[in-house]
């Protein structure tokens, strides 16, 4: 049992399932229907996305505080494009990929071969990027073209794109992170960044690629978000970076590096937009919400570091 | 190999699928509530179920509790209904809206959403597609199907802010002004600043500044602004905050009452800086007419109140007038004191 508990995607997946059990009989109505699952799910696939880049970071043992930043800028972009200068749907998605790819690589460089702190790098580029997306967004952007609204509020199954291409972004960076020697490598370098590098990985190239598959899938979620609400907001992606830390830790990640899987990413999403569904049809505050999903993070933590200290224990033993 | 010829397949597979059971959305049709049915009663009879939704965002900024809450939850207490505030603590606009999409789920009798950006159109389309009678206050969604709107024109603050600075420098000398640049009530009241200005060409706008709606940063930024420009004849403050902080670095700079100040909200501390001289003119709105009037208008709308046609929601009507200027207060040295007793 204690062997089971000290597999996170493990101890999350029952835990979630517990939450839903004991919210379907204390709210049979509300909670248990497919509207309000499936609309959980939809509220969590931006950060889901968002946080399957930032684990693939925590596993190396590095993280990007940019996140939000670029969700903004890379949407604001492409709505700019399309509503003032008339540019093609897929160009303007394009450019908005390309800008995120462009500050991911600024950002990896800067880290990986000029040796700049990561959380001051990311830190300050939070800053430049959101002033950028306050300059191309403005006063916000409505009236998008339908065929880019279309990406995000389109259906199938009855479920929302965003909640379909969250599993597709899961599924596949769940299957090279398992399955190829490429990924695998980062594993390694967050374990011991030294002894990596003397086994022959190139450790600065693989960290600049990280940063720049983090802001790539940024840059997509932005899009998406821009495209779900039908409008760029120069405000998207405020705080998301804690939200999404805060989830890949709660996911099994660890902020030492070397340990975390990608659907633990999904679940830590999942466990704090459940938690923060149940409060709204509780109707607890929100006030109530940023503390107890506080006291979830730090409870949390406390258990991994408990079992991992009893782990360590019987093997001693 | 094998690893590759599953991955194509899997993305194959779901492109297939996509393209054969992908759902389209609706074309935009015209933002009106029109041929909606709305969740009514049938008497005047109150449902012990019966619940109002307030959705704001920054839920705890003490603007927002002291006026628009506070007076929703009396308006609540009054009509013997339950009442419920919901929202993030911090200002984010996405989160607010993904809180109304919940909050539809959950079937409540009306709602109240906080109009913070046009973005959340969407969200209160829902809403009203669901049946919920839809109010929105504050600043208008005006490309949403919302029933009715109750809130201030975010432009004539900002005319009602530039006449005044007129006034008190005589249209003539430097200015700058300061907000929450990107929300787009702000940059119509902005806007409005500046359309009083350009009339007047002895006056020099000096900048544009954003101070993240905290007081810290709003009286950095004035001192900032006063040291590069020691003659600086006057600040305009668009949120809740520009005030304090731009007064603090006012004071601090000993230019209080020579450095003239215009700003919005009419809070305690505001109404005491304009009784000391620092401030001369809050443009205050009457928020709590925003919610008390607004939560009365859904009211009306479940209990078909007055009732315009023999089906109004058949007939495409909504009883309850849809759009609302609450007007503006104009607080100066002469009637604080009777803002402060209130």
């Amino acid at each position: 049992m204690r062997k089971l508990f000290q597999d996170r995607v493990t101890s999350l997946s029952i835990t979630i399932l517990l939450i839903c059990l004991l919210a379907s009989l204390i709210f049979p109505k509300n909670f248990p229907t497919f509207e309000n699952l499936s609309q959980v799910l939809l509220n969590l696939s931006i950060d889901t996305i968002v946080a399957v880049g930032m684990m693939l970071l925590l596993i190396a043992g590095m993280f990007d505080l940019s996140v939000g930043s670029v969700v903004a800028f890379s949407g604001g972009l492409a709505a700019n494009l399309m509503f003032f200068h008339q540019v093609p749907v897929p160009v303007a998605i394009l450019a908005g990929l390309l800008s995120a790819i462009l500050i991911g690589w600024v950002n990896g460089y800067l880290i990986a071969y000029q040796g700049v702190n990561p959380m001051i790098q990311t830190l300050a580029m939070l800053g430049i990027v959101r002033g950028g997306a306050l300059l191309v967004a403005g006063a916000n952007i409505q009236n998008l073209p339908y065929w880019f609204n279309a990406i995000g509020q389109a259906r199938l199954l009855g479920i929302q794109m965003p909640v379909w291409y969250m599993l597709l972004t899961v599924a596949v960076f769940s299957v090279l992170v398992n399955r190829t020697v490429f990924f695998r490598r980062y594993y390694y370098i967050g374990g011991n960044e030294k002894a990596a590098e003397l086994s022959g990985i190139l450790v600065k190239r693989m960290k600049l690629y990280a940063f720049v598959l983090s802001a790539t899938l940024a840059g997509i979620a932005g899009i998406l978000l821009a495209s779900r609400l039908g409008a760029a907001m120069s405000t998207l992606g405020r705080g998301l970076e804690l939200r999404v830390i805060t989830a890949v830790i709660l996911g099994g990640a660890s902020l030492q590096g070397g340990v975390g899987k990608i659907p633990g990413a999904l679940l830590g999403a999942l466990f704090m937009g459940l938690v923060a569904n149940i409060m709204i049809i509780a109707r607890i505050s929100g006030l109530w919400q940023d503390i107890i999903l506080g006291i979830i993070l730090i409870a949390a933590v406390w258990l991994d570091l408990y079992l991992q200290k009893q782990s360590r224990g019987n093997s001693k033993i | 190999m094998q690893l590759q010829i599953a991955l194509r397949d899997l993305l194959v597979g779901i492109l297939t699928l996509t393209v054969v059971s992908c759902e389209l959305p609706p074309r935009q049709k015209a933002a009106t509530p029109e041929g909606t049915i709305l969740t009514t009663v049938e008497n005047d009879q109150i449902r012990p179920d019966e619940e109002y939704v307030m959705v704001t965002t920054a839920i705890s900024m003490p603007m927002y509790v002291n006026h628009d809450q506070a007076a929703f939850k009396r308006w609540g207490q009054k009509m013997g209904v339950k009442t419920a505030i919901l929202g993030p603590s911090e200002w984010d606009v996405p989160a607010q809206i993904e809180t109304i999409e919940q909050v539809i789920a959950s079937r409540p009798a009306g709602l109240l959403i906080n109009g913070t950006d046009p973005g959340i159109a969407q969200a209160i389309n829902k809403a009203v597609a669901a049946g919920i009678p839809t109010v929105v206050y504050d600043s208008d969604v005006p490309n949403s199907k919302r029933h009715a709107f109750l809130g201030t024109d975010w432009y004539q603050i900002g005319l009602m802010q530039g006449e005044e600075m007129v006034r008190l420098t005589g249209g003539q000398g430097k200015i700058a002004y300061m907000g929450i640049l990107g929300l787009t009530n702000m940059e119509a009241g902005f806007q409005g600043l500046l359309d009083v200005l350009k009339k007047y060409p002895k006056m020099q706008v000096v900048g544009k500044y954003d101070d993240k709606a905290n007081v810290e940063l709003a009286a950095k930024i004035t001192s900032d602004v006063l040291a590069a420009h020691p003659d600086l004849a006057g600040i305009c403050g668009f949120d809740s905050n520009s005030g304090p902080g731009i007064a603090l670095a006012v004071k601090e700079a000993g230019k209080a009452g020579k450095v003239k100040i215009t700003t919005v909200d009419w809070e305690p501390e505001h109404l005491q800086l304009v009784k000391d001289g620092v401030i001369q003119m809050l443009a205050g709105q009457k928020r709590e007419l925003f919610t008390w009037y607004g939560a009365q208008f859904l009211f009306d709308m479940v209990h078909r109140t007055n009732r315009l046609s023999s089906n109004d929601a058949a007939s495409g009507i909504t009883n309850v007038p849809t759009t609302i200027n609450t007007g503006l207060l104009r607080i100066t040295k002469e009637n604080v004191d009777q803002f402060l007793k209130k």
